[in-house]
C-alpha cells in the first residue's frame, strides 16, 4: 500500500467524521410552527351501519367461527366513534358484528399523552358439529345417564334400544374475553401499565372413553374460566430502555370429572359408571425483566430478557374408581409444582456499513418440582392395575441463533447464518438429549430498483441420543422416532422474488422445498419432504381499479414404518397431502359513488394413504376437501354521511374423511359412536346495510 | 512508516464509519435544512386524501408530547426529516427527504432509524436482532402510515399484509383444520411478535407450549400423569397453522401415534382399508382412532389416568 493510498483512506475517515457532525447541528425553533393547516379532530363523530343478512343453508361447518350456523336472518350491526376535546381528552369507541355471537368492541378514553383506559370484549364462537346424535341424556351436566330402558350389550349391535334412543347433540363452545387494560403515561421516559382479562369458555366439545376395550364418544361439557393480570412499568431513554412486569393466570373449570353410564355388559359386576377427569383448575405466575442497551460504536445494540415462573396445579383428586369401596388416594392433590425460567441475550452490530451482524443466546428451562406419587390405579374403572410411580418430566433447552449480511454491492447482498438448538431431558426419560444444528446462506440479488429476488439454501442435522429402553412403557419398541425426537438430515432451498413490472402491475413469488432423511429411523416416522409455491399479482390499470390474483401449491409427504410383531414382515404408511389455492377479484370505483367488489376463491386439497406391507401396497379412499367462495359487494355512496352497502356471497365447502364417513354410532362394534359427518355446507348470504355518518367529515374524505 | 500509517489511516476509516453509522441512527437535525413552517410548509402540496388520514392516527396527536405533533414536534419533518431543501427544490427528488417505502431513494437502514428514534420503547422488542430485520424488511414494508386505520394492526386486514411475504401461511388459512384467522378471530400477532423476541419463530410468549396455553389454559397441567411431548412441544404433534387433519394434527390418528407408540400388543397393529366400513370396521383407525379410549392425551389429574384413559 503507497502513502498516496493511505492519504486516501484517511480523508474517507475523516469525511465519516463530518457526517457525524454536520448531523449534530441544532434543532429547530418550532414555536413559530403553528400548524393551522393541520385538521385535528375535535368534536364528536360517529358511523352507525345497520342491516341485516340471510344466511340460506348455514349450519355448523359454515358458522365453525363466525357462529352464523342458522339458515336464518341475523341482524348486522356495527358502531363506532369518537369524541375528543381540544385539551386532549378523548372516548372513543367501536363495536362490531353486534348481532353475531362472533361480536367484539372496545371503548378506550383517556387523555393524550397521559393515560389511556380500554376496555373490550371479544365473543369467539366454535361450532363443531351439528350431525352427533347420542342416547345419552343430561348433556351439559357432569353426569350422562342413559334412557332407563336402555338395553346393555357386549357391543353396538346388540343394544336394541340404541336407534330408538338417539338424539342430536349439538357440539361446539363459546369464548367470552373481557379485558380492561391501563395505561398510565407518567413521564417521558416511564409508562406504567395494568390489565385484567376474564375470559369464559363454555359449551359441549367431543370426548371419549372406555371399559377396557369397549368405547364411547361422549359430549363432554365445558365450564372454563381464566383470569389474568399484567402489570409493569417500562423505561425508555435514548440508549437504553428496561420494561419490568408480572403476569398471572388463574385457570378454572367449573365441573372437575364426567360420571357416564357403561352402556355395555360391564366386564366386572359393578363396573356400571365410568368417570372422566376433566382439566383441573391451574395457576401460572411469572416475572420477567428486559431491556435494550444501544452501545456507542458499530450501531450496536444489546438486547436481554429474563423471566420466572411457576405452573401451580393442586386441584384434589377424585376417586380412583366409580367401584364400591374406593377412595381418593393419598396425598389427595399433586401439589404440582413446575418452574420455568427464561434467559435470553442477543446482539446486533453493524461494523462495516455494508455488515450487519447478530447473534443470540436463550436459555428455556422446565424444572418440574412435583414429588412423584406412588398411585394404585384401577384400570377403566374396571379392575385394579397395581402401584405405579408417577413419572415427572423436565427439560433444559439451550438456543444458539446467528448471522451476518453483507452488501457486496448495490445489487447483491450475502447472507449466512445457523442455529444450534440443543436439548437436555431429565433422568428416566427415554432420550438423554438431543441436538439440531441448521446452517444457511442466501443470496439477495436487485438487479433493478423494482426487482428483488432472494435464494435461501441449508442444511440441517439431528442427532439424538440412545434410547433408554428401561424408560419406555412395557412391550414398546426402542427403534421409533417421531418428527421432533429421531435423528434427522435435513436440506431445504427457498426463492422468493418481488418485480414492480410497472407502477401498476406487481409480482411476487415464493418457492420451498425441503427434504427430511430420518435415516437412522428404523420404526417411526423415516422420512417426509415438503414443496410449495406461490405467487401473488396485483394490478391497477387505473386509479379507480385493482385487480388481484394469487396461485399456491403445498404438498407434504410423511413415511412412516411399523412393525407389528416377530413373525410378520414390517409394514410402512405413505401419506401425501397436497393443497391448492386460487384467487382471483378486484375493485372497481364508478364515479365516485360506487364501488363494486368482486372476488372468488377456489381451494382444493387431497390426502393420499397408502399402507403397505411386503411390498404389497393397500391404497385408502382419497381424503379431500374443497372450498369455492365468491363475494360480490356493492357500496353506493349517495353522500359523505350515507352510504348503502349490498353484498352476496356464495361459499360451497366439501370433504370426505374415511374415519368419518359412514360411521354411525353403531357401524363399530366396540365404540358407540356419535356418528359425526365430514364437514360439508352450500350457504348463500344476502346482505343489506345502511351505513350513517354523524358528526364532522374525516379529513381528507373525498366527496361524491 | 507506510504501514503505520496505513494502519492509522485503517482506524480512523473504520472509526468514521462507525460514527456514520450511528449517525445514521439519529435523527437528521440540522436546523437550518427544516422548512420554515413545519406541517403547513408540507400540507401545501401534500394535502390530498391519501396524505390527510394521517390526522385520524395516533401520530397527530397535538396534546402528546411523545407524538411528532405534540408540543415542539417536528410535525412532518419528525419522520421525514429536514425539509428545507424539499421544498426549495419545488419537491423533486432527491432533496433529503425520507422517502418511506421507496429504498431506492432512502435506505431501508435509515427509514427504520427514524422509526425506531421512538419506537424503542418496548425493551421486550429486539428488532435489531430478529429476522424480518435481517431480511432486510423497512417498517414501512409492513405499516401504512398515512391513513386512519393502519391495516397491519387490524386483525380482518392483518393476514394479508403477512401472507404478502409468507404465502404458505396463505395457503394454510384454506385447510380443514385451522385457527379462526380468516374469519378475523385471531390475527398472526396473537402468537406471533414480529417486531422480535427472544422466544423461536418470534412467538409472543417465551416457547410454543407458554404461547399455546395462554388460551388453551386446560392444558397447562402440571398434571398428575403427564404425557412427555405434550409438557415439552405443542408442535410435537399439531401444526398451528393448518392441517388436513383434525385438530391441527401433523398426521391423522393412529398413524402420528405410532411413530412413537409401538411394540407389542395393540399399538404396533398394521391398519389397513380393510379395517373401514365396508369392510370390518376397526376401533383403532375409525372416528378417533387411538383417541377412543386414550382421550386424555393433554395429561390426566384422575388417580387412575395412567394410560391416558381416564
Amino acid at each position: 500500500m503507497s502513502a498516496r493510498h493511505s492519504y486516501a483512506w484517511l480523508a474517507l475517515g475523516l469525511a465519516g467524521f463530518a457526517r457525524t457532525a454536520a448531523s449534530a447541528d441544532a434543532l429547530p425553533d418550532t414555536s413559530a410552527w403553528k400548524c393551522e393547516q393541520c385538521p385535528f379532530f375535535q368534536g364528536y363523530e360517529a358511523n352507525a351501519t345497520a342491516g341485516a343478512f340471510y344466511a340460506r343453508g348455514a349450519n355448523d361447518s359454515y358458522g365453525r367461527y363466525t357462529g352464523i350456523n342458522r339458515s336464518t336472518v341475523y341482524p348486522d350491526v356495527d358502531a363506532s366513534g369518537q369524541y375528543r376535546r381540544a385539551d386532549g381528552l378523548y372516548v372513543s369507541y367501536d363495536l362490531e358484528r353486534l348481532g353475531l355471537a362472533s361480536r367484539e368492541g372496545f371503548i378506550a378514553a383517556g387523555e393524550e399523552g397521559r393515560y389511556d383506559l380500554r376496555l373490550s370484549y371479544d365473543g369467539q364462537p366454535t361450532r363443531l358439529y351439528d350431525t352427533g346424535v347420542t342416547p345419552f341424556q343430561g348433556i351439559g351436566t357432569s353426569t350422562l345417564g342413559l334412557p332407563s330402558n336402555w338395553v346393555s350389550a357386549g357391543s353396538t349391535a346388540g343394544m336394541t334400544q340404541l336407534k330408538a334412543s338417539l338424539a342430536p347433540v349439538e357440539l361446539g363452545y363459546d369464548r367470552r374475553t373481557v379485558a380492561l387494560l391501563g395505561r398510565l403515561l407518567v413521564s417521558s421516559a416511564w409508562t406504567v401499565f395494568a390489565g385484567f382479562q376474564h375470559q369464559e369458555k363454555d359449551g359441549t366439545d367431543v370426548s371419549s372413553a372406555s371399559f377396557l376395550t369397549q368405547a364411547l364418544q361422549l359430549p363432554q361439557p365445558i365450564n372454563y374460566v381464566t383470569n389474568s393480570v399484567d402489570a409493569g412499568a417500562t423505561w425508555a431513554g435514548r440508549w437504553a430502555s428496561v420494561r419490568l412486569s408480572y403476569s398471572g393466570s388463574w385457570f378454572e373449570d367449573d365441573t372437575d370429572a364426567l360420571t357416564f353410564a357403561n352402556p355395555y355388559l360391564p366386564f366386572v359386576p359393578g363396573a356400571t359408571l365410568g368417570r372422566l377427569a376433566l382439566p383441573p383448575g391451574n395457576g401460572s405466575q411469572q416475572i420477567a425483566a428486559a431491556g435494550t442497551l444501544r452501545l456507542p460504536w458499530w450501531a450496536t445494540t444489546l438486547t436481554f430478557n429474563g423471566s420466572f415462573g411457576r405452573l401451580l396445579q393442586n386441584a384434589a383428586f377424585l376417586p380412583v374408581s366409580t367401584l364400591a369401596g374406593s377412595t381418593v388416594p393419598t396425598p389427595g392433590s399433586l401439589d404440582g409444582d413446575v418452574h420455568l425460567s427464561h434467559y435470553a441475550v442477543s446482539i446486533a452490530s453493524r461494523p462495516l456499513p455494508r455488515l450487519s451482524v447478530r447473534g443470540s443466546a436463550a436459555y428455556d428451562g422446565r424444572d418440574d418440582g412435583t414429588s412423584p406419587l406412588a398411585i394404585a390405579y384401577v384400570v377403566t374403572d374396571t379392575f385394579p392395575g397395581g402401584t405405579v410411580l408417577t413419572p415427572r418430566y423436565s427439560e433444559d433447552r439451550v438456543r444458539l441463533d446467528g448471522g451476518a449480511d453483507y452488501e457486496l454491492a448495490r445489487w447483491v447482498r450475502l447472507g449466512v447464518g445457523g442455529e444450534l438448538s440443543e436439548q437436555h431431558y431429565s433422568p428416566g426419560q427415554v432420550l438423554t438429549w438431543s441436538q439440531d444444528a441448521e446452517s444457511w446462506g442466501r443470496a439477495t440479488l436487485i438487479p433493478l430498483d423494482s426487482l428483488s429476488l432472494t435464494l435461501k439454501g441449508g442444511d440441517g442435522l439431528r442427532k439424538t441420543s440412545n434410547f433408554n429402553a428401561a424408560a419406555l412403557p412395557p412391550g414398546e419398541n426402542p427403534l421409533l422416532g417421531a418428527f421432533n425426537y429421531a435423528p434427522r438430515d435435513r436440506v431445504f432451498y427457498s426463492l422468493t422474488g418481488s418485480w414492480s413490472v410497472t407502477p401498476t402491475l406487481t409480482l411476487s413469488l415464493e418457492g420451498f422445498a425441503a427434504n427430511d432423511d430420518y435415516r437412522l429411523s428404523q420404526l417411526g416416522l423415516s422420512g417426509s419432504h415438503e414443496r410449495r409455491g406461490s405467487t401473488a399479482l396485483t394490478w391497477q390499470p387505473r386509479d379507480n381499479l385493482s385487480l388481484h390474483a394469487d396461485l399456491g401449491y403445498q404438498r407434504i409427504y410423511t413415511l412412516q414404518h411399523g412393525y407389528a410383531g416377530a413373525a410378520l414382515a414390517p409394514w410402512q404408511v405413505a401419506n401425501a397431502e397436497r393443497f391448492w389455492n386460487a384467487e382471483v377479484g378486484g375493485e372497481w370505483v364508478v364515479r365516485e359513488r360506487w364501488t363494486l367488489n368482486v372476488d372468488y376463491l377456489h381451494a382444493p386439497s387431497y390426502t393420499d394413504t397408502s399402507a403397505s406391507e411386503g411390498g404389497l401396497a393397500q391404497p385408502f379412499p382419497q381424503d379431500w376437501t374443497r372450498l369455492d367462495t365468491l363475494r360480490f359487494e356493492v357500496t353506493y355512496r349517495r353522500s359523505a354521511a350515507l352510504q348503502f352497502h349490498l353484498r352476496y356471497s356464495y361459499e360451497n365447502f366439501n370433504s370426505y374423511d374415511w374415519a368419518l364417513a359412514g360411521v354411525g354410532p353403531a357401524t363399530l362394534s366396540d365404540v358407540l359412536a356419535l356418528g359425526l359427518e365430514p364437514y360439508h355446507h352450500s350457504v348463500n348470504l344476502f346482505g343489506l346495510t345502511v351505513s350513517y355518518r354523524f358528526g364532522a367529515r374525516p379529513a381528507g374524505a373525498a366527496s361524491p | 512508516m507506510i504501514w503505520r500509517y496505513s494502519l492509522a489511516a485503517a482506524l480512523v476509516l473504520l472509526a468514521g464509519g462507525a460514527a456514520s453509522a450511528r449517525a445514521a441512527d439519529a435523527p437528521p437535525a440540522a436546523s437550518s435544512a427544516y422548512s420554515a413552517n413545519g406541517a403547513d410548509t408540507c400540507l401545501v402540496c401534500h394535502n390530498g386524501p391519501d396524505i390527510m388520514g394521517l390526522f385520524r392516527t395516533k401520530h397527530a396527536r397535538p396534546n402528546d408530547p411523545r407524538g411528532p405533533f405534540g408540543h415542539d414536534g417536528l410535525q412532518c419533518e419528525a419522520c421525514h426529516g429536514p425539509g428545507g431543501a424539499h421544498v426549495k427544490a419545488r419537491g423533486r427528488q432527491p432533496s433529503g427527504i425520507i422517502d418511506f417505502g421507496h429504498p431506492e431513494v432512502t435506505s431501508v437502514e435509515q427509514q427504520n432509524a427514524m422509526c425506531l428514534g421512538c419506537h424503542r420503547t418496548n425493551a421486550a422488542h429486539d428488532w435489531d436482532s430478529n429476522a424480518h430485520a435481517a431480511a432486510g424488511l423497512a417498517c414501512a414494508s409492513c405499516h401504512t402510515m398515512h391513513v386512519a386505520t393502519d391495516p397491519v394492526r387490524t386483525a380482518d386486514t392483518q393476514i394479508e399484509v403477512c401472507t404478502h411475504c409468507h404465502q404458505a401461511q396463505h395457503t394454510d388459512l384454506f385447510k380443514l383444520s385451522h385457527h379462526p384467522l380468516r374469519e378475523g378471530k385471531m390475527a398472526c400477532t396473537s402468537c406471533h411478535e414480529p417486531h422480535g423476541s427472544s422466544a423461536p419463530a418470534l412467538l409472543v410468549h417465551n416457547t410454543v407450549n407458554e404461547t399455546c396455553t395462554a388460551c388453551h389454559a386446560e392444558f397447562r397441567g402440571p398434571f398428575l400423569w403427564e404425557h412427555q411431548p405434550v409438557t415439552e412441544d405443542c408442535s410435537n404433534c399439531h401444526d398451528p397453522h393448518g392441517s388436513a387433519q383434525p385438530a391441527l394434527l401433523k398426521v391423522r390418528t393412529p398413524f402420528l401415534c405410532q411413530m412413537c407408540h409401538e411394540g407389542a400388543g395393540h399399538p404396533s397393529v398394521f391398519n389397513t382399508p380393510q379395517a373401514l366400513p365396508g369392510g370390518v370396521p376397526s376401533s383403532l383407525l375409525l372416528t378417533g382412532g387411538c383417541i377412543n379410549c386414550h382421550s386424555q392425551v393433554h395429561g390426566s389429574n384422575h388417580p387412575s389416568g395412567r394410560a391416558l384413559m381416564r
